[in-house]
């Protein structure tokens, strides 16, 4: 076992330093000079001068090398350093925005799972009744309707029309509970709506599956009560390939909520990520990949112990 | 088995209720809708600051902040006019050699006074040889400053300058506390930072002991980042804002139309085309102006901004300004057949292959450049669009990876001299045309900088702008209307003209919301 683990973890490291390497040559090539960006933001300019000044300040007037040296070692303690743009301490930036990020994930995926789960259960217990066909073309329609397209209906619906909930933004928990709330209904809605068509269609495939099962008529033949059929025999098997899907998703979303918070300007990590790019802050780029990465890895680490536990055949191969 | 016999899983009844638990759930919160205090200003920003650094420009929204947190020793007030701000009174001994009295009530943020110490200190990190500050070659003519007593000083002049009480106004010149430390600037304006996130909002509150006693009338501002322009608006409309800097432009005859909000607006920035002049056609002047002749420019006011804004045929004169420079023998019209006629007289009888560069990130300069390639492909000048992101735009700019490109931008007051940051070869940048230089050009602007006597600074700018259809360091497009939106409870933000369009927040002292 210790064997095993210690191969899985060098090779988590292995990968680390693959994505930290290419997250850096991608940024060296990538055109764009931070310093020059920084003086020219809205119709300014600097002079040559104050732009090599500043490259001094950033550290970008050192070799390639150097600054690839620097990045590994300081990577390896832990220090992302400071923001190229304002000096702020990226560390500080990154646990103040990640959670935000969650936040939003897990909100939407609760939402998501307590909609979609009973309504895919029973759309798949009655497969081709009413219910299931509006269901399922609705959810085919939503399937194909981006996020960013959902998220600026529902600023103009409820937000420029009936003017019952804001149209973007954030404030802390602690500083406006209510507020925070009414600012996270519409971005977790928008981040749950896309994932509930996902449950939706696993769910009702997997329930429609599992009904058809000898066990199930089974369990009806002998007097279970139907709603007993229905959660112990026909549910509770039909949901493993579900939690299967709703895991690997969320880990998606980790990354891919960007247009979401964009749209409502939802203070997340890859809306910090984006802005980041824009400004060529490599510093932060690299620390914003470095960290989903690191939590991609570390989830499928986890599991491949967890497995291991389950299955030691596993730990041979 | 029947479909019946199982229906006592999750009932068709039971996911509605669901459905309408959560819609319910959804929609109370909007009874409980709080408003944030009444006297907080709530102010829709473009981009969150890159950097508040008093002397350097990193931008329009970084330029508001600033101007609510310090303030220089001249200032605008609502009808924009120049007037003294920390300076209690000035006085010109000689063209080179001012004498400024100070308030004596200027106190900054942390109580200390504001003394002539302070200005000379702040003054000399603008011209400190590798400061990053915006002003520092602009204000290079100043080579003494003098501290007579604590609340007098003389400034000295290498030249005499028309624009140094004007440059003395900008968001990039405040005074700052002599005493402070590092990166925390202690400024003495009208508001004192609160608190913030990057990325997300600035929080301002009142400064009790502002220098302008009775102002600002709010309690404080709040600035909340919307990079997103509709998005802007929509926080505008659904009241999560009290206003908003640059209105888009799609939504300018919506808020005609509105009756809960109102703008200032005014004919501001203006769009122009810029040319990669070592090498290739766009080196022979002619080709530059035939340009200059092939473009419906009404064509892009209505394409890239909604019909919001001004064809402009020659050097852009700002609106304000006290020049009258019209020239009808020295500016472009739209004329195809003038602007073959040039291209054969250059060499280029069936026109020639080219780079357009603009960029994807701002509408307007891609619609722009759109409106640009379709006019030249009439005289036989194929443009191939890039349009990279921000970024690289600037870079390539900066590094003439271009043909030709498209530009916007503004002055920062209304003279002539506002733009002379675009025209001098003193100040290489991707602002101007890549390679450009012309001797007369900064004769002229060196000139009409040292000159007082409005009539000779006439006739110097008369004849700037005949050079400037000559030698053509850029072709002029259009003036575009940049907007202010806010909702109709804001009272005594005024919109000032032209290249003052940015400094319409020094009106914010006066603004109150009703």
């Amino acid at each position: 076992m210790a064997a095993f683990l210690f191969r899985r973890l060098v090779a988590a490291a292995g990968m680390l330093l693959v994505v930290g390497t290419i997250i850096f040559s991608l940024l060296v090539i990538v055109p764009g000079d931070p310093a020059a960006l920084l003086l020219a933001t809205g119709g300014g300019s600097g002079t040559e001068e104050q732009i090599a000044a500043v490259r001094e300040r950033m550290g970008l007037d050192q070799p390639v090398w150097q600054q690839y040296v620097d990045f590994l070692t300081s990577s390896l303690r832990f220090d992302f350093g400071t923001s190229l743009i304002d000096g702020s301490s990226i560390a500080e930036n990154i646990g103040l925005r990640l959670p935000r990020t969650l936040e939003l994930i897990v909100a939407g995926a609760l939402f998501a799972l307590a909609v979609a789960i009973p309504a895919g259960t029973y759309a798949g217990l009655h497969a081709g009744g009413r219910f299931d066909v509006v269901a399922s073309a609705a959810n085919a329609l939503l399937t194909s309707v981006p996020g960013f397209v959902v998220g600026t209906l529902f600023i103009y619906l409820f937000a420029q029309i009936l003017r019952v909930l804001p149209a973007g933004g954030y404030v802390p928990f602690a500083q406006d509970p209510v507020q925070h709330l009414r600012m996270l209904v519409l971005p977790a809605l928008t981040v749950g709506l896309h994932l509930s068509t996902i449950i939706f269609r696993m769910t009702r495939a997997s329930v429609l599956e599992m009904r058809g099962h000898d066990w199930v008529r089974t369990a009806t033949a002998k007097g279970l009560r139907r709603r007993l059929v229905v959660r112990r025999h026909i549910l509770r098997n039909a949901l493993g390939p579900v939690i299967t899907v709703v895991g690997l998703q969320l880990g998606i979303l980790l990354g891919s909520t960007v247009l979401v918070e964009f749209v409502y300007n939802w203070p997340g990590l890859s809306g910090f990520l984006v802005s980041a790019v824009e400004q060529r802050d490599y510093p932060s780029v690299r620390a914003v990949i470095l960290t989903v990465a690191a939590i991609f890895i570390a989830i499928n680490l986890a599991i491949e112990i967890l497995y291991s536990l389950l299955d030691p055949r596993i730990r041979q191969q | 088995m029947t479909r019946h016999s199982l229906t006592t899983g999750p009932t068709r009844r039971t996911v509605l209720m669901g459905f309408g638990a959560g819609l319910t759930v959804m929609a109370m919160p909007g009874a409980l809708r709080a408003q944030s205090g009444p006297t907080v200003l709530r102010f829709g920003l473009s981009t969150f600051p890159p950097s508040i650094k008093p002397w350097d420009n990193t931008g329009a929204a970084a330029n508001t902040v600033k101007l609510m947190l310090n303030r220089g020793l001249t200032g605008y007030n609502n009808a924009s006019e120049l007037v003294p701000e920390l300076a209690e009174s000035w006085d010109w001994e000689s063209d080179t050699s001012i004498v400024f009295k100070l308030k004596p009530g200027a106190r900054f943020h942390n109580g200390e006074q504001v003394t002539s110490g302070d200005v000379k200190w702040s003054l000399e990190k603008i011209l400190e040889p590798g400061s990053s500050s915006f002003l520092r070659r602009d204000l290079s003519m100043i080579n003494g400053i003098e501290v007579i007593d604590d609340l007098t000083l003389r400034v000295t002049l290498s030249s005499p300058s028309a624009v140094m009480l004007d440059l003395f106004a900008n968001f990039n010149c405040p005074i700052i506390w002599s005493g402070s430390q590092g990166e925390d600037y202690i400024g003495c304006g009208p508001f004192k930072m609160k608190s913030q996130e990057r990325g997300v909002y600035i929080e301002l509150e009142r400064n009790d002991d502002f220098v302008e006693a009775g102002t600002p009338k709010v309690e404080g501002i709040r600035f909340i980042v919307y990079a997103d322009e509709n998005l802007r608006y929509a926080a505008l409309e659904a009241g999560d804002v009290d206003i908003i800097e640059y209105l888009p432009w799609s939504q300018f005859d919506t808020v005609d139309a509105s009756d809960k909000l109102k703008m200032a607006a005014s004919l501001g920035p203006y769009m122009f085309l810029l040319f990669n002049v070592t090498q290739g056609p766009f080196a022979d002047p002619r080709v530059r102006r035939a340009v200059g002749f092939a473009i419906e420019r009404q064509d892009i006011v209505d394409a890239a901004f909604a019909g919001r804004g001004e064809p402009l045929f020659s050097f852009p004169n700002p609106q304000g300004s006290p020049f009258d420079l019209s020239d009808p023998e020295h500016e472009w019209s739209y004329d195809p057949d003038r602007a073959k006629a040039l291209l054969a007289e250059a060499g280029y009888p069936n026109g020639f292959d080219c780079r357009l560069l603009a960029t994807a990130t701002y509408g307007m300069h891609q619609d722009t450049a759109s409106v640009v390639q379709a006019y030249l492909a009439m005289i036989g000048i194929n443009a191939t669009l890039d349009l990279p992101d921000w970024a690289t735009r600037v870079t390539a700019g900066t590094e003439g990876r271009y043909d030709l490109c498209v530009h916007g931008t503004s002055g920062y007051y209304n003279d002539p001299d506002s733009i002379a940051s675009l025209l001098h070869s003193a100040n290489p940048s991707y602002l101007q045309s890549f390679g450009f230089k012309s001797d007369r050009i900064d004769s002229l602007l060196d000139q009409g900088r040292a000159e007082t006597d409005p009539d000779k600074r006439t006739a110097i700018y008369q004849e700037l702008n005949t050079v400037y259809f000559e030698e053509v360091p850029q072709v002029p497009l259009n003036w575009r209307v940049q907007a202010y939106a806010m909702s109709n409870r804001i009272q005594g933000f005024a919109s000032f003209p032209g290249f003052l369009n940015g400094a319409s927040t020094y009106s914010l002292d006066e603004t109150t919301l009703g």
